[in-house]
């Protein structure tokens, strides 16, 4: 009877995650091109051909550099949000719908809006970042910002955007595990003298640890898998520096058709984003004896 | 769960949903599959004038034939995904274009159905009378894969009344196109004005418009190229490749005579008599006809260089490999025809590629195509290999780098030339 | 009652950052009604002297190579029966692992949940390659059944079904109703609040989602909305007016389902975060 239940969901669990998952490998060994008819298998010269393949590599810093930019402050700004609407103020519904409302729009939306405001001439944020200037009365003229159109500031630019679009769902997730830290503990340490840091740093963070793991750990898998929002704004540039490991992927997948290539790059990402989950894990679990 | 309060039983449901995913199936965007009977499916991107002019050809192939043609334009953007998705999956077209620099692509996976049984056997069908260059661009380790239906290469655009007021004419008066690189420079100079006197030009001799295209008409006269012959080794960082790069960026820096290609749209200056000469192909003149008041000229393209070259492309008739021997007669007959017409198809601004096309009177009234068409003996194509489009996006990168000032020509085409040729030594 | 001077910081630092988080969105909306002479000013006007309804218009106009309406219709056909689908079959699989007895249940179960952090891209291409051999390319199967694969909710819906309690059941078996019964009559109407959390969710990954329909279609009639977004995006870049307004119209539908349950989504993250 138990078959019978899980059998619809289990054939399509098989087709469409199980047998991609080892297929995949399986055409990483081969050089396998959509047209051809011949599909030679070549054990592992795609990996090698990995090695020495400077755009892979440019792909990779780039994907880190991701990030870099958005896993840690990401997470800053959903704490400190969530430090907010844990205090209790008035209107808080309110605010947790504002702040959580970037999520549910699509990254194609997202993408739209920020090209926008990412606009040298017409954009938002040069507007107002030249306001400021002029408020400030800093010297010499604003120069507006490149934003997308610099090699050095597209990659930054895509990560504001994307903490903008996540910093959200994270913050949920902390002001639940805020919440669920009972108000003794803190009233104890203020008897024993512990002032607002104090607090911070021995109660609060160390009761986050399972919310801290849990949001690091899914940031980190989620700025590996960065994909729409340099496809749609940058395609990869400029001069590649906005070119990620599965808009790599993508293209010598989809636009080159060499797809056994395409694997070899999505079974290293893949690789690497588990190793680094595992570390996190351990990293993480390991400071929760002490 | 309301469907359950609402009396719905499981059952019910689930029939439902299945009824629902296979209504749905049955719902248009299924590939056809080839239909048997007479109808020929041909596949080509032109958008645009060029489709009404193509559109005009086949109507007549129709009526005088009898043999239906089904003609499916799918734009440039997303042709080739949609071609090979195709030809690889089921719903590939009987006769479809193929641009010059993919041919191999294509051909290296076997996906062409060779011609020369059908060019033997047509009597009155013969091969020289097509430039051999441009033959030569439809074959595939000896074999013909590709009929040549005509070919755009690159020329001079010219503004007359710039011409004219900077005083570059002739004994006679009318505007004399540069054809030297110093009658070039001498033209440009007097051409690039500040009218307005603010330090900047308003109006620019010349404006690198397509760079990829004009950087390898630069680089061919120099006798550079992108790759070696043997199509093995990069050859883009050598020494004339680089010479002819920072002439290149001299026209722009040293020269100032072109404006840096950057936020600047150089095709609409031309069009709107801001910059006086261009470098384009021949598939823009539509659009310098729908210009209202630019008086405009078409020359050969000047040397730059010690070489006579010119970059081209060219738009090849090709059939796909398992097509019965009735259809590649059919198509063949198709195909055939268009090629012999291919003075119609020039009316929509091609050129044609037959030496019997191109003597002919109607041709020469064809001012600027018959002005370009003096170049095809040495038009130069993107290199024929099989990774010609996937060694692209780097020395476009290189040519961008250079022109803008990011990095020097030799730093620029280095590092395209190792990218490139980490591409080629893959197996 | 005295207001602390730390409350009042508070309140301000919070207020700036609900401005500056719903500051996109609002301008995207009010661009998608700015006129194209008051679009391209130096500064932006955040009150439109001649709020119009053109760009909106112009969209429609452009159905032809830009069909708004069917890609629309078919997000929502996608997502609808693909949420459907999903809870059926997601449903049915975690009654078998928390419920049902079968040999190799816990092996199975692991497998499933061990593949929650395969990222999805990795699969991407064989996916790609299944559906093509499937003949399903351009179809709304490419786009609805591979979604139907996901393990996250059989794993939220077995940890729920988990927590009702046993007795129910026995009581129901005694009385003669068999599994399935219990299942459909009993286990689904019981959990609602999970159920409906995974319908939304699955609704919005379903409408929002990106990359497979990017490579699961080609043909225009059958893209789905985020891609159809995008080709206007391409197509119409220099008329900024008109693509805030597809951007908007494909807002709207979430925007709406964001306001209408606002609790259970917040409710719903929540949920899997400390399940996680």
């Amino acid at each position: 009877m138990g078959y019978l239940f899980i059998a619809p969901y289990l054939v399509l669990f098989v087709a469409f995650v199980l047998v991609p998952v080892v297929w995949g490998f399986f055409i990483s060994l081969h050089n396998w091109h959509v047209l051809g008819e011949q599909k030679p298998f070549v054990g592992f010269a795609n990996y090698r051909a990995l090695l020495r393949d400077d755009l892979f590599g440019i792909a990779l810093l780039n994907t880190g550099y991701f990030a870099l930019l958005t896993v840690v402050p990401g997470n800053i700004v959903s704490l400190l949000l969530a430090l907010g609407l844990n205090a209790r103020i008035r209107g808080e519904n309110v605010y947790k719908a504002i702040f959580y409302l970037p999520v549910i729009l699509s990254v194609a939306v997202v993408a739209i809006i920020w090209r926008w405001m990412y606009s040298t001439e017409f954009g938002l944020l040069n507007y107002y970042l030249k306001v400021v200037w002029q408020f400030l009365h800093l010297p010499g003229e604003f120069q507006p910002v490149a934003w997308l159109n610099s090699p050095q500031t597209a990659m930054p630019s895509l990560a504001l955007m994307s903490i903008w679009w996540g910093a959200g769902g994270n913050m949920l997730i902390y002001l639940a595990g805020l919440r669920g830290i009972p108000e003794e503990y803190y009233e104890a340490a203020r008897i024993d003298g512990a002032g607002t840091w104090g607090r911070f740093w021995h109660i609060t963070l160390p009761l986050l640890k399972p919310s801290l793991l849990f949001c690091l750990v899914m940031s980190l898998i989620g700025s590996s898998q960065v994909f729409g929002q340099s496809y749609i704004l940058t395609g990869g540039g400029p001069h590649y520096s906005t070119l990620t490991v599965v808009l790599y992927m993508y293209q010598t997948g989809f636009s080159l058709y060499r797809m056994g290539y395409a694997c070899a790059v999505a079974y290293v990402m893949f690789i690497i984003v588990l190793g680094l989950t595992l570390l996190q894990f351990r990293l993480l679990s390991a400071r929760q004896e002490e | 769960m309301h469907l359950v309060a609402a009396g719905f039983s499981l059952r019910s449901i689930i029939v439902i949903c299945l009824l629902s995913l296979l209504l749905v199936s049955c719902s248009p965007g299924k590939h056809s599959r080839n239909v048997a009977g007479s109808e020929i499916r041909f596949w080509n991107g032109f958008t645009g004038p060029d489709g009404a002019t193509m559109e005009k050809i086949v109507k007549r192939f129709e009526r005088e034939t009898g043999i239906r043609v089904k003609m499916q334009i799918i734009p440039w953007g997303t042709y080739y995904d949609k071609l090979v998705l195709s030809l690889a999956y089921g719903g590939a077209p009987d006769v479809f274009i193929c641009h010059a620099n993919r041919i191999a692509e294509f051909a290296r996976y076997g996906v062409f159905r060779p011609l020369d049984d059908l060019i033997e056997a047509d009597r009155d069908f013969d091969p020289s009378d097509f430039l051999p260059n441009i033959w030569r661009a439809g074959q595939y380790e000896g074999k013909q894969v590709g009929l040549p239906l005509d070919c755009h290469p690159q020329g001079l655009y010219y503004n007359l009344k710039l011409f004219r007021e900077a005083g570059i004419v002739d004994a006679q008066g009318n505007p004399k196109p540069p054809e030297t690189w110093e009658e070039f420079l001498d033209a440009a100079r007097r051409l690039t004005k500040d009218k307005d006197g603010d330090g900047r030009p308003d109006q620019w001799g010349f404006a690198f418009t397509w760079l990829r295209t004009n950087w390898i008409t630069f680089i061919s006269q120099h006798g550079g190229s992108i790759l070696s012959p043997d199509l093995k080794r990069a050859a883009l960082a050598e020494p004339p490749a680089v010479r002819a790069t920072q002439q290149m960026c001299d026209i722009i820096t040293r020269y100032g005579v072109a404006p840096k290609p950057e936020g600047f749209d150089s095709w609409m200056g031309f069009r709107q008599g801001r910059v006086a000469m261009a470098i384009e192909g021949i598939y823009m003149l539509s659009s310098v006809e729908e210009q209202k008041g630019l008086e405009y000229a078409g020359a050969s393209v000047p040397s730059f260089g010690p070489k006579r070259a010119v970059w081209g492309g060219s738009h090849l008739l090709c059939m796909p490999k398992d097509l019965s021997p009735q259809r590649a007669q059919l198509v063949w007959r198709f195909m055939r025809y268009l090629s012999d017409h291919s003075l119609d198809w020039a009316e929509g601004g091609q050129i044609p590629v037959r030496r019997s096309l191109l003597d002919q009177p109607r041709f020469r009234q064809m001012r600027v195509q018959y002005a370009f068409a003096k170049q095809l003996p040495y038009v130069v194509f993107e290199p024929a290999s099989h990774k010609s489009t996937e060694i692209m996006p780097f020395y476009d990168a290189a040519i961008e780098a250079a022109l803008l000032g990011i990095k020097s020509p030799q730093d620029a085409l280095n590092e395209a030339a190792r990218r490139i040729q980490q591409v080629l030594d893959r197996p | 009652m005295r207001v602390s001077l730390g409350r009042t910081m508070l309140y301000l630092l919070m207020t700036a950052a609900a401005i500056l988080f719903l500051a996109p969105v609002a301008w995207m909306l009010v661009m998608s009604i700015l006129p194209e002479h008051e679009i391209f000013q130096p500064v932006p006007h955040w009150i439109p002297q001649e709020p119009t309804l053109q760009n909106f218009q112009e969209v429609f106009k452009r159905a032809e190579e830009a069909p708004i309406m069917r890609w629309f219709w078919n997000s929502l056909f996608v997502a609808g029966t693909g949420t459907i689908a999903y809870l059926l079959l997601s449903s049915m699989a975690a009654y078998a692992f928390s419920r049902l007895e079968f040999p190799g249940r816990n092996i199975l179960f692991f497998v499933v949940l061990s593949t929650l952090i395969i990222p999805g891209q990795v699969t991407i291409i064989p996916v790609f390659l299944i559906l093509q051999k499937l003949h399903w390319f351009n179809t709304y199967y490419a786009l609805i059944v591979p979604g139907l694969a996901g393990a996250f909710g059989v794993f939220l819906l077995r940890q729920f079904f988990l927590t009702i309690p046993r007795e129910i059941e026995e009581a129901a078996f005694i009385d003669g109703c068999g599994r399935a019964g219990i299942y459909w009559r009993i286990i689904l109407p019981l959990s609602k609040p999970a159920l409906a959390t995974l319908a939304i969710f699955s609704f919005l990954g379903g409408w929002n989602d990106f990359m497979l329909p990017l490579i699961a279609t080609n043909e225009i009639e059958m893209r789905t909305l985020p891609v159809g977004l995008t080709i206007f995006l391409g197509r119409y870049s220099m008329q900024y007016g008109l693509v805030m307004a597809t951007a908007v119209l494909a807002t709207l539908p979430v925007l709406v389902m964001f306001l209408l349950f606002q609790r259970h989504i917040i409710r719903g993250v929540v949920l899997t975060g400390l399940k996680g």
